[in-house]
């Protein structure tokens, strides 16, 4: 069965690039902009097996939208992994406390990419 | 990543629009507090981006820009008419360096190091020097090959940030030959027991050269809520020691440890075996590396014997035994539940089953044999009926049960020699239709699922449809206005007494063969499809299973009564209501959003219709392209079944394919989900027409 996979991030270029690296290895990929669409996109597709959510981001960041996604039941143990720089060390552990599963640095490289989603997901 | 470039340049533009509009009003309102944040955002945004695309210039410089930015949000700096203006004068580069991202402009260059010059001034930048030597600090040490232990406990709400223990245990044993123990802690009762806490712990041992940090980085994402301890002792072969095994078997599933007195007696008692040997340390391993060598190679001369057939025929009926004896064991532990004995059943289980598919494996012989006997077959007939003949195999490695093999053998031959005979040309017909003078037959094997598909293709001239519906209506099978699908047309050259050969030859072409072949076939439950086109080729395609008497199956019950249906062809189970299949007038749920049609067995079967007001199982079945699902009252589970034949009584229905004795001595039916959904989705579309 594919695995989907949904990737919120309010820079088209990072969905671009997650989105055709994931796709590349077989997975299904829906996209959010920000953190609020994230949360529609959620709703509206029936089986998410992961997020991969930046933190920065307009209208709802991702810590909000971290916290929002646990609220519903069905997503309480869904792997959710930030995306995160280097130096948003302090960013990484508060959303760590809020229910991340794992953190991408960025910048990454495809294969960077992959590995950590197949941590999560298999 | 190259086309990716072009929207990184449309979004990066995008982005510097939206950063001067922002800079524009926060030059207006200097302390308004969302302008500055959204000022940051475009940035972290940009910068984020370039760093992505490798743009590594243009994200340090953006990194450093927002530095200031982030320290005015943060209420450490105050925004200054200069440092607006730089930043105004930042946003007109960048807006050029887009572009030059390499910097090979020399205007570019200057207005660079002079822009991160100012920028530095605001932020007192220090030193950007990096401890670049941190990282190379692994040792040689760590690369050598030792034994590592490594206990992993996770805190008990490891689950709540979506976190599979099991991965992280699945990436710590790839990377060496390993050793994994589980331990529960200890639940007392039932109401202390809370599924949503992880109760398990880990205790791993490697052999491996990986780094120490390589191993920890297993765990990075889980320091928080884990306590992980790694322990690392010089290699000695110790997960294979029998006595180590012994000591692992001690205290599995427990809430215990291996004793650590223990496992240092154990690893210099190994080391003390091998030392005995040589005493130098070094040379001990590569003794011990020879040793293996040389035992591999041993090994390697016996590879192969020779052994009775009913001897394997034998271990089959053994295995089938055992594995009925095992069933009845388990369905005995569900009525007592003692935990220990649970343990016991669900290890003989596993046992089994892994019994079962060596003892199975063994019978299986690669298909290659076969098929060079007919490379013969092929080169006398060619020469007999003056054709030119290639004859390609492929997938040759496929195995499959002997029996099956043997009785493929006359299929095969007949379906070859009809392809050899009327599907292909004589060589001037060829070239006249412009194909290769050489006519190939192809013939290739190759698994799908735990079927296997053996294919006979040619490029001859293929079979005419028309010619074929001619011959049946002829025939009397069909009628004039009767409508068929090619596939269902093709279906009469099964039919016993049907050869569209004009003229009949030596070699074939009296309509005794292809219904005796699908007859074959059908005995091995497989099933034969045809292809063709005109001038373009014939395919057959026949499927089959892999193995017969063993399958691995889904129990369920309709009407007090149990059947097997073959967990291979299970795609997923759904609770439905009654009342939505039986007040339903086309015979379709929609399940997932999409619509599946489903047999209502109960129905078909002859027994009593559905209850209104209760719910059923429903099965849904692939069967080829389709999705069809089959509603039954219960499912009981999984379950091992060692299929037997039902005798020669019941051999004129087609949809139930054997029987099987469960646990407790009484039989379940085995479903031939295939033929079920081909008879009755006859019966449907009648119904709703």
């Amino acid at each position: 069965m594919k695995k989907n996979i949904l990737i919120v991030d309010d820079s088209e270029s990072i969905r671009e690039v997650v989105s055709i690296a994931l796709q590349s290895e077989g997975y299904n990929v829906f996209t959010g902009i920000d953190g609020q669409d994230g949360l529609k996109v959620l709703l509206e597709n029936t089986n998410v097996n992961l997020i991969i959510s930046d933190l920065n981001m307009p209208n709802m960041n991702g810590i909000s939208f971290l916290k929002e996604v646990r609220k519903i039941d069905k997503y309480k143990y869904l792997p959710i992994l930030i995306l995160t720089t280097e130096s948003q060390e302090a960013k990484k552990l508060e959303a760590k406390q809020e229910g991340a599963t794992g953190w991408i640095i960025k910048p990454f490289v495809k294969d960077k990419l992959l590995a950590v989603v197949k941590k999560v997901i298999r | 990543m190259e086309e990716m470039k072009d929207t990184y340049i449309q979004e990066a533009n995008e982005l510097l629009e939206n950063l001067e509009s922002s800079l524009l009003s926060l030059e207006d309102n200097p302390n308004d507090n969302s302008n500055i944040e959204q000022v940051f955002r475009v940035m972290h945004t940009l910068k984020g981006n370039s760093s992505m695309f490798g743009l590594t210039k243009i994200a340090e410089f953006v990194h450093d820009l927002e530095t200031i930015y982030d320290k005015i949000r943060q209420g450490e700096m105050n925004l200054s008419k200069e440092i607006l203006n730089t930043t105004l004068a930042s946003f007109d580069h960048l807006n050029r360096i887009i572009h030059d991202s390499e910097l090979q402009d020399p205007k570019n260059i200057e207005n660079h190091q002079e822009l991160i010059k100012k920028i530095h001034t605001f932020i007192q930048k220090e030193s950007t020097a990096t401890n670049a030597n941190v990282t190379s600090a692994t040792t040689m040490e760590n690369n050598a090959l030792r034994t590592v232990q490594v206990i992993f406990q996770p805190n008990e709400d490891l689950f709540l940030d979506g976190t599979n223990p099991l991965f992280l245990i699945a990436d710590l044993t790839s990377l060496g030959k390993n050793c994994v123990i589980p331990h529960f802690k200890r639940v007392q009762t039932l109401d202390e027991y809370n599924p949503t806490f992880c109760i398990t712990y880990w205790e791993v041992y490697l052999e491996t050269k990986v780094p120490k940090e390589e191993i920890m980085d297993v765990f990075v994402f889980v320091e928080g809520n884990a306590k992980i301890e790694m322990n690392e002792f010089p290699y000695v072969n110790l997960i294979s020691n029998r006595e180590f095994i012994t000591t692992v078997n001690s205290v599995i599933f427990k809430d215990a440890l291996i004793d650590k007195v223990i496992l240092t007696e154990q690893i210099e008692k190994v080391g003390e075996k091998v030392s005995s040997v040589t005493p130098n340390a070094k040379g001990v391993i590569v003794q011990d590396a020879d040793a293996a060598v040389r035992i591999e190679s041993k090994e390697k001369v016996v590879s192969s014997i020779r052994v009775a057939s009913d001897k394997l025929d034998e271990l089959m009926n053994l295995v089938s035994e055992l594995v009925t004896t095992q069933a009845s064991l388990t369905l005995y532990n569900e009525k007592n539940e003692t935990p220990e004995l649970e343990i016991i059943s669900e290890n003989i289980e596993k046992l089994s089953r892994r019994l079962r598919d060596i003892a199975f494996g063994m019978t299986l012989v690669p298909i290659n044999n076969m098929f060079s006997r007919f490379q013969r077959l092929v080169r006398d007939m060619s020469e007999t009926l003056g054709k030119e003949i290639q004859f390609v195999t492929e997938g040759g490695e496929t195995e499959l049960d002997k029996s099956i093999i043997e009785t493929l053998t006359d299929p095969l031959m007949h379906i070859i020699r009809n392809s050899l005979d009327h599907g292909l040309e004589k060589p001037e017909d060829r070239m006249f239709l412009g194909k290769p003078r050489k006519g190939t037959v192809k013939l290739k094997a190759f698994y799908s699922g735990i079927s296997v598909y053996i294919q006979i293709i040619d490029d001859g001239k293929g079979i005419d449809v028309e010619a074929v519906r001619n011959k049946a209506i002829s025939k009397g099978f069909l009628k004039e206005e009767d409508v068929l699908s090619d596939k269902e047309i093709f279906d009469f050259i099964f039919f016993p007494g049907f050869s569209t050969a004009a003229v009949v030859t030596d070699i074939s072409g009296r309509g005794v063969g292809m219904d005796v072949v699908k007859r074959n076939i059908t005995d091995l439950k497989g099933s034969i499809v045809v292809e063709s086109a005109v001038n373009v080729g014939t395919t057959l395609t026949i499927k089959l299973p892999l193995s017969l008497s063993i399958i691995d199956g889904l129990l369920v019950e309709i009407e007090k009564v149990n059947y097997i249906i073959p967990l291979s062809v299970v795609n997923k189970c759904y609770e439905v209501n009654n009342a939505d299949m039986l007040h339903n007038f086309n015979k379709l749920l929609v399940l997932e959003e999409k619509q599946v049609p489903y047999i209502n067995i109960r129905k078909e079967f002859g027994y009593q219709d559905l209850v209104e007001d209760e719910k059923s199982q429903l099965i849904v079945v692939s069967d080829g392209d389709h999705e069809v699902g089959i509603c039954v009252d219960y499912i009981v589970g999984e379950y091992q079944a060692v299929v037997k034949p039902i005798g020669k009584y019941y051999k004129n229905q087609d949809f139930i394919s054997g029987a099987t004795i469960l646990g407790d001595g009484s039989i379940a039916l085995v479903m031939d989900t295939h033929k079920i959904v081909e008879l009755y989705t006859e019966h449907v579309k009648m119904e709703v027409r």
